[in-house]
């Protein structure tokens, strides 16, 4: 655990701080504290003794006169033996008696009549603890005012002080250890479901994507679940993935089964017409077949999340005009219509323009296959859209979404593999556009409208370099 | 390491104290020598015995011993506070308030961490001698009167046969002795009973003097028949080879008063200092003080003739060893000392302003 990264660790240490920065605190107050009630007990000594001298001031001979008691002084030396100090001073400052020249307390009398000051003091490089006494003879006559300084150093306070923060420290030591075992329990028992969680996570089966199953506090089950939603995430693309297996190869099977028997059937005659005959069937049949195969090939390309390639821009009637030139001939030979809606000024979009001249070529091929006469090209400026319009029998509403599918013929007639729409949709989310299938008109054949909307287009600007970029991964070129 | 530990003695007693004081200086007998110099109101027979001892156990000091009254012992610290290693005195307030003021240095050796409480301050401040004051009677007292063994019995003496007594009794004046002082300040604060004492004292026409050798002077040639308030250590010296004299520790109380030292915050030579501290507390010295006799020994281990464990076994309740509390401060307060002395003439000369009964 020590040296790397960790909960516990986190969690000890930034519990800890904080309870250091307040065990510091309160101990600074306990030796305050403790320094101060030792100082208020030893402060009554001074009181009395201060007193006790203070009483037996008189006036004699004309002047202050003191029977100083000896017990005043006793009574400021505790069994620690500290040093004492007493001064008498009269109202004109002058040192009556004494046996050390106190220094006076600058401080104004109390209203409350006696006068009585505490203070600390340095004399003489000693630390004492003064008490001043401000106090007034009650004679018949005369009123004369002194003051009675006694002083004493610090050996009992401090010895009491010391051991009441002794006291302190005890208590404090002996919570601070019982939080600390608190601490580490709880943080051991806030952490156990963590625990648990990764145990039954390393306890799996490394191929079932099940959903985990635990009862967990609120801030894990949101990870569980999350964890959950991705896992029924990968469950779905690999089901996705097998289905399109499984699709890939049933129609990759079926021309391969025609193909081997037609061949069959053309081996046992003998006329070199049927050979040929036989021949032409199955070249229109493996050309087919190549294509479906490039088609999947296409596709799964797109589908790879990891592939990201470059967007730049792009002119999108360059690559209507490209694709209705490319494919006109053969929609002629096919009886089909097909033309260009374009405005003459290019429309600029940051794309690929072989990705989209693969959508042009499949959503042309799926308007012939599916019975259009009349097929148009568009692009609009604004929004920037590419569109292939039909007037075939067109796509019911609730069969557009499954046109998408990989291998959903809407006609099961057709000569389609079931590609082209779910190819098309791959390079629309490239593109981040929209695909929209919607009908061409609301009268008649309804036919079939494909667009490409792209978004942002306007403020793409063409760069200087040819805008075709080589196509990028080392895998078989589709266009 | 086999050599002859023979040691030598300089010796200058300077016999006529021209600088006001003797001097006893003994030779370091190894290299390198080390001073060390004391400074004490000590006089040299109890001092010396003391000093040889320390110095055959430690050669290499060369020892300055320098005995002053007491009085002259602490002006000097205050005029010089660097000269002395260690101060000793019998002075106490006197001595504590050198120490209360910050001027001494603890020492801290398992010898004075084992002393006992009562006899030191702070680590700072130690009692190493245990001398009572006592009271001298001529034999022809006891057998005129009966014994005198108490203040009490004084007092009641005072009271029957004061009239025979009249000039017979010689005692501190506290106004002129600071010993005589601090004993009447000490025995005043004991018993209100001691002014009926000194009323008693002053009507017999006691005689006061400033020393207690004054005092056993006139004892020695009968002028006075009972001295009050002898520095004991001293009397029992004197009054040893003399039959006629009585030395008396008065068995309801006997002040106790001891030397005290410590070593000064500035002293030159301290590391020698704490030996020699050391020394004069552990069982080897105090021996020495417990066989010299005069002085006490405080060591609470020694026992037997001239140890403090014999006086307390002897005199169980009797024995007052002054305090080393701030007490003694008030014992040094200049208007304390006005106003008891006050007291003490009027009490003396028997004008009471409505104090006596």
């Amino acid at each position: 655990m020590i040296g790397r990264d960790s909960l516990h660790r986190r969690l000890l240490t930034w519990l800890l701080i904080p309870m250091l920065v307040v065990g510091s605190l309160v101990l600074w107050q306990a030796w305050l504290d403790a320094r101060h009630t030792a100082d208020r007990a030893f402060d009554r000594l001074l009181e009395a003794a201060s007193l006790a001298i203070a009483e037996q001031a008189q006036w004699q001979d004309d002047r202050l006169w003191l029977d100083l008691p000896p017990a005043a002084l006793e009574m400021l030396a505790t069994q620690h033996d500290e040093r004492v100090f007493y001064a008498v001073v009269d109202a004109r400052g002058r040192q009556v008696t004494g046996n050390a020249a106190l220094p006076g307390d600058p401080r104004p009398d109390s209203d409350d009549g006696d006068t009585l000051w505490y203070r600390n003091i340095d004399w003489n490089g000693l630390s004492l603890r003064q008490g001043i006494r401000r106090s007034r003879l009650e004679d018949w006559r005369v009123r004369e005012t002194f003051e009675v300084r006694v002083a004493h150093t610090r050996e009992g306070r401090d010895n009491l002080a010391w051991s009441l923060f002794r006291q302190s420290l005890a208590y404090l030591l002996a919570l601070a250890v019982l939080s600390l075992a608190a601490l580490v329990i709880a943080i051991r028992l806030a952490l156990a479901p963590l625990t648990r969680l990764r145990r039954q996570i390393r306890e799996r089966d490394p191929r079932t994507l099940a959903p985990l199953e635990l009862a967990l506090p609120r801030e894990l089950a949101e990870l569980r679940d999350t964890v959950n939603e991705l896992l029924v995430r990968m469950r779905r693309v690999k089901a996705n993935q097998e289905r399109f297996i499984g699709d890939a190869s049933h129609q990759l099977r079926t021309p391969m089964a025609g193909l081997s028997a037609r061949a069959e059937l053309a081996l046992r005659q003998s006329d070199p017409a049927a050979w040929h005959e036989a021949l032409v069937a199955m070249q229109a049949t493996s050309a087919r077949t190549s294509r479906l195969a490039i088609q999947l090939l296409s596709l799964t390309r797109l589908d790879n999340p990891e592939y990201q390639p470059d967007l730049v821009a792009t002119d999108l009637t360059a690559v209507a005009r490209e694709a209705v030139k490319e494919h006109w001939q053969r929609c002629q030979r096919q009886g089909v219509d097909l033309g260009l809606e374009a405005t003459k000024a290019p429309v600029w979009i940051n794309g690929l323009d072989w990705q989209l001249s693969e959508a042009l070529a499949n959503l042309i091929d799926n308007a012939c296959l599916y019975g259009g006469t009349q097929v148009t090209v568009r692009v609009t400026p604004s929004p920037p859209s590419l569109a292939v319009v039909d007037d075939g029998p067109g796509v019911t509403p609730d069969q557009r979404l499954l046109m998408l599918r990989p291998f959903h013929r809407g006609h099961q007639q057709g000569h389609g593999s079931g590609l082209g729409l779910a190819i098309v949709d791959g390079i629309a989310r490239s593109h981040h556009a929209r695909l929209v299938l919607d009908a061409a008109r609301h009268t008649g054949s309804p036919g079939l409208v494909v667009a490409l909307c792209f978004d942002g287009g306007t403020d793409a600007r063409p760069t200087p370099r040819p805008h075709a970029s080589p196509p990028p991964t080392g895998k078989e070129e589709t266009p | 390491m086999n050599w002859r530990s023979t040691f030598a003695l300089a010796l200058w007693l300077l016999a006529p104290p021209v600088a006001g004081y003797d001097e006893l200086i003994l030779e370091a007998e190894r290299k390198p020598a080390t001073p060390l110099v004391i400074h004490a109101a000590l006089d040299l027979p109890y001092a010396r015995p003391l000093l040889e001892g320390f110095h055959r156990r430690h050669p290499q000091y060369t020892i300055t011993f320098r005995n002053f009254s007491t009085l002259e012992v602490h002006e000097r610290f205050l005029t010089d506070p660097t000269k002395a290693d260690v101060m000793i005195s019998s002075a106490m307030p006197w001595q504590y308030l050198l120490v209360n003021d910050g001027h001494a240095q603890p020492v801290e050796t398992p010898t004075t961490e084992a002393w006992p409480t009562w006899a030191k301050w702070r680590q700072e401040l130690f009692a190493f001698s245990f001398e009572p004051i006592v009271m001298v009677v001529n034999q022809d007292i006891r057998r005129r009167f009966g014994p005198v063994t108490s203040h009490a019995e004084l007092l009641a003496l005072l009271r029957e046969h004061g009239q025979a007594l009249t000039g017979r009794i010689v005692t501190y004046d506290p106004a002129a002795s600071g010993a005589g002082y601090t004993y009447a300040i000490e025995e005043s604060r004991l018993s209100p009973r001691y002014w009926d004492l000194i009323a008693a004292l002053g009507r017999a026409d006691t005689q006061l003097v400033d020393t207690t050798g004054a005092m056993l002077d006139g004892l020695a040639d009968g002028r006075f028949l009972i001295g009050y308030n002898l520095l004991g250590s001293y009397a029992r010296e004197a009054i040893a080879d003399d039959p006629d004299l009585d030395w008396v520790i008065p068995d309801d109380y006997a002040l106790v008063i001891q030397r005290l030292a410590f070593v000064p915050r500035q002293a030159p030579h301290p590391g020698g200092a704490r030996r020699f501290i050391d020394y004069l507390l552990g069982t080897e010295g105090q021996r020495v003080l417990a066989d010299a006799g005069a002085l006490g020994a405080v060591h609470p281990e020694l026992d037997g003739p001239g140890t403090a464990t014999d006086m307390r076994r002897r005199y169980p309740d009797g024995l007052r060893p002054m305090p080393l509390s701030p007490g003694l401060l008030a014992t040094l307060d200049e208007l304390k000392r006005q106003a008891l002395l006050g007291r003490w003439q009027r009490e003396f000369l028997n004008q009471p302003v409505g104090t006596a009964p």
